[in-house]
């Protein structure tokens, strides 16, 4: 919202003062001050162009705007429906899942986590960079998968699919 | 997921299936319609019309198989491995490898989960699931009272529960006989030691439904035994407490002292139960000697159970087949009479576990060096007995196809094979390796018996998703293509081969591949790709492998690339006899001389002559002879020549 103190009072009182002025000597004229609200820069989830050596992912490329439009979802339950409960609580236990699974693979997530829950069951899709061995990554999986059934109490599947290297989407 | 329960809760038709899976398309719209038809009425009537269980089995059936696609998928990995070609197991080793450390992280998370319980102990899940909640071995009571010794006989820590019944005893308290009973139970059943933890037990958790207790054969029934010491400290004995004493005794092996227990409780005129008779049963072989004596003992046994009342279970018939089996030759004829008391009992109907008798049958023509064709139609019978039963045979597979195999009877195998979708029947298979025995016996079979055509359907059926093949396999699977002129399937059995990475381990596999390509003649296309084979993997390996140059390998190799019109590679693979020191035969030289005429390269033509009487050939005049008339040669190779012959002359001489 502008408002400007200059601008149309200073009309009105011009008019009013070439009344008066005409009468009176000249009134001294004063700046006006504009001023907006706060309106910040989006940041959310956006990476800047940069001089062009940085390789970016498909996912981290686009920003959040275009979620359903060029990007999925990276976590599918039902919470957000309408008269639906627990939308918080599967947000924390998203997060947690994420951080748990980051560490653990450490190094090797070529991407982020699509997580989804089809009933009682959790399903944690994941996409590996090929960087050890599978025997190790087989012993991981299993590791998670009970660690974190036991954690939530329920049913905890991984989905894995192994890339070479992280798939590049463009240089920023 | 649920594709994979419902697998195995329908692999009863799977067989059927297949065969019919070719009219699947127009029929399963049909079927979808009708099965969606009952559901909706079952839902408005809210009554059951049709309240055949069967009918209803049939609809789900059909509706999971003809609609949802629900077949074993011949090019998956087992479903415990993710489906990705980077984690997909190859040969059998990495099968095991993969599981075992899938299992061993699985160990891992126990292990985390037992040490810091405090982190798993929040409850999110609404009816309460109990496997999900971390294990407490630690027994919470600490004084000394019944319920403490309650807990340690539940938690199963043997020694510390005698101990603590012990101090009861030593503070006067008296035990009440259950307890004591089960105590007299655990001693019995761990014989006396603590039972192997958890991270200390073996790893391997697949379903192993018929497992030797291998824990228990380590362990003998000691004299002064813990069990005998408390049983004698007993004030009251009774039936309970005789029979633990006797079971416990017959599994660690102290067969004589059961029966003198068993004497004892007849005298004090206690009836023992099914399951003390199971265990004397079972004993009863190892206390006499002579083979009718044996069988006397056992129906003895059986005849006092009738006296008693005590009605006999699907186990004691499986503990009686199983004494049979040590009975020798006389316990063929007994096998169909038990089999015919089981059918008058009617116990095999009902019965989830089953009975024994082809294995014993197996065993024992397996064991018998005579009348091998006689167990064949015996074993036929027992199995169309079994099959009248509806009994589910709990024979290790892998020992049944093995006799189906030394039988050459290939029905039988099929049958064998299809008994294996029959109710749980899928846990016989065993541990992997024994189920890589079954269908490398089942499939040696297959290849002996059938066509190509059909012999190629089972291999696709079968490799890589529940099969890893070995040598024998392969080279029985080159022999039936061989039998069957199909060898243009060469170039792709190879790639399998190399794939299972068979194709280095002592180079047999390759050797007979080799021979078999060297063999015949073969159109161009056949023959370019299996230059492509020989050139990919034989040539730079047998550079490497200096010792084990096998001679006729070589000579192979060289009549391939002859044929194939790689002349280079040939040429090379001559160079290599010489570096080996081993001489190549008259005929390869005769097919190196052919192609040298080929391509008119006289050169060539000479240095052959001088390499076969380098090597002090006997054909080297012949070979000579050969290229003066077949070849324009110059002076100096005329000369050459003619010193060749001069001096393979004087080695004559």
């Amino acid at each position: 919202m502008a408002v400007s103190f200059g601008g149309a009072g200073l009309i009105l009182a011009n008019h009013a003062v070439a009344h008066m002025s005409r009468t009176l000597c000249a009134v001294p004229r004063a700046r006006a001050i504009h001023s907006t609200a706060v309106c910040c820069k989006h940041q959310a989830a956006r990476i800047r162009v940069g001089k062009g050596d940085k390789p970016v992912t498909y996912e981290e490329a686009h920003p959040p705007h275009h979620i359903a439009h060029r990007k999925g979802w990276l976590s599918q339950h039902t919470s957000n429906l309408d008269r639906e409960t627990g939308a918080a609580e599967r947000t924390v236990e998203d997060i947690f899942i994420r951080r748990f699974i980051f560490g653990t693979f450490h190094g090797l997530l070529a991407n982020e986590l699509v997580i989804k829950r089809r009933g009682n069951m959790l399903v944690v899709c994941a996409l590996f960079t090929q960087k050890i061995p599978a025997y190790k990554l087989y012993f991981l999986i299993g590791y998670t998968e009970t660690l974190l059934s036991y954690f939530y109490k329920c049913p905890v599947k991984m989905e894995v699919q192994t890339v070479k290297d992280k798939v590049v989407y463009k240089y920023l | 997921m649920t594709s994979c329960c419902s697998v195995f809760y329908f692999r009863n038709e799977l067989a059927v299936l297949q065969a019919l899976s070719s009219t699947v398309q127009r029929v399963q719209w049909v079927f979808l319609f009708i099965y969606l038809a009952h559901v909706y009425i079952k839902a408005v009537y809210c009554e059951v019309m049709w309240k055949s269980h069967m009918f209803y089995y049939l609809l789900r059936f059909f509706f999971f198989f003809f609609f949802l696609n629900l077949y074993q998928d011949p090019t998956a990995s087992h479903y415990r491995f993710q489906d990705d070609p980077y984690l997909t197991p190859r040969t059998a080793s990495e099968f095991k490898l993969f599981s075992l450390s899938q299992e061993s992280g699985r160990n891992a998370a126990k292990y985390i989960i037992n040490t810091y319980p405090n982190f798993f102990l929040k409850d999110y899940a609404e009816p309460h699931i109990p496997c999900l909640m971390p294990e407490s071995l630690q027994p919470k009571v600490t004084e000394v009272c019944e319920a403490g010794l309650r807990e340690l006989i539940h938690l199963r820590k043997v020694r510390s529960a005698v101990d603590m019944y012990d101090r009861l005893l030593q503070a006067g308290t008296v035990v009440s006989l259950e307890l004591t009973n089960n105590l007299l139970d655990l001693i019995c059943f761990y014989g006396d030691q603590d039972p192997v933890q958890g991270d200390q037990a073996e790893p391997e958790k697949t379903a192993e439904g018929v497992r030797d207790d291998s824990d228990s054969l380590h362990r003998t029934w000691r004299k002064d035994n813990n069990a005998e010491r408390i049983f004698h400290l007993m004030p009251e004995r009774n039936e309970r407490s005789y029979g633990a004493l006797i079971r416990g005794m017959v599994k660690y092996g102290a067969h004589s002292k059961a029966f003198d227990l068993y004497t004892d409780m007849q005298n004090n005129r206690m009836a023992a139960d099914v399951h003390a008779f199971n265990a004397l049963i079972a004993a009863a072989p190892e206390v006499r000697q002579k083979y009718s004596e044996k069988w006397d003992l056992i129906a003895e046994m059986l005849k006092q159970m009738n006296k008693l009342g005590v009605r006999p279970t699907l186990l004691t018939f499986n503990t009686v087949l199983k004494s049979l089996l040590r009975c020798g030759p006389l316990s063929r004829a007994l096998v169909l009479q038990v089999l015919g008391e089981m059918k008058a009992l009617g116990i095999g109907e009902c019965g989830p576990l089953s009975s024994l008798s082809l294995h014993i049958c197996i065993q024992g023509s397996l064991s018998s060096r005579t009348a091998c064709s006689v167990s064949g139609p015996f074993s036929f019978r027992i199995l169309f007995h079994l099959q009248l039963l509806l009994i589910r045979a709990p024979v290790r597979c892998s020992q049944k196809m093995y006799v189906c195999c030394s039988l050459k009877d290939l029905g039988l195998a099929y049958r064998v094979h299809s008994l294996l979708n029959v109710g749980d029947n899928w846990k016989l298979l065993g541990n992997p390796s024994r189920e890589g025995f079954y269908y490398g016996s089942l499939f040696n079979l297959v290849c002996m018996m059938e066509n190509i055509g059909v012999v190629l359907q089972w291999y696709r059926d079968l490799v890589p998703s529940l099969f890893y093949p070995n040598s024998h396999t392969m080279r029985d699977l080159l022999q039936a293509l061989d039998a069957d002129n199909r060898l243009d399937l060469i170039p792709e059995i190879w790639k399998d081969v190399k794939q299972l990475g068979l194709a280095t381990v002592s180079g047999d596999l390759a050797e007979e591949v080799l021979a078999l390509m060297a063999r015949d003649e073969h159109s161009p296309e056949v023959r370019k790709t299996l230059w492509s084979l020989t050139t990919q993997y034989t040539v730079p390996s047998y550079n490497r492998v200096l010792c084990d140059e096998k001679l006729l390998a070589l000579c192979n190799m060289a009549t391939i690339l002859l044929a194939a019109g790689r002349t280079d590679q040939a040429w090379e693979i001559l160079q290599l006899f010489k570096a080996n020191n081993r001489v190549p035969s008259e005929k390869l030289l005769d097919e190196f001389l052919n192609s040298a005429k080929s391509g008119s390269n006289s050169e060539q033509a000479v240095t052959l002559v001088q390499m076969s009487s380098s090597f002090s050939l006997p054909a080297t005049a012949r070979l000579a002879q050969r290229v003066e008339q077949e070849f324009d040669l110059s002076e100096e190779q005329k000369k050459a020549l003619q010193d060749v012959e001069a001096t393979s002359d004087s080695d004559k001489d």
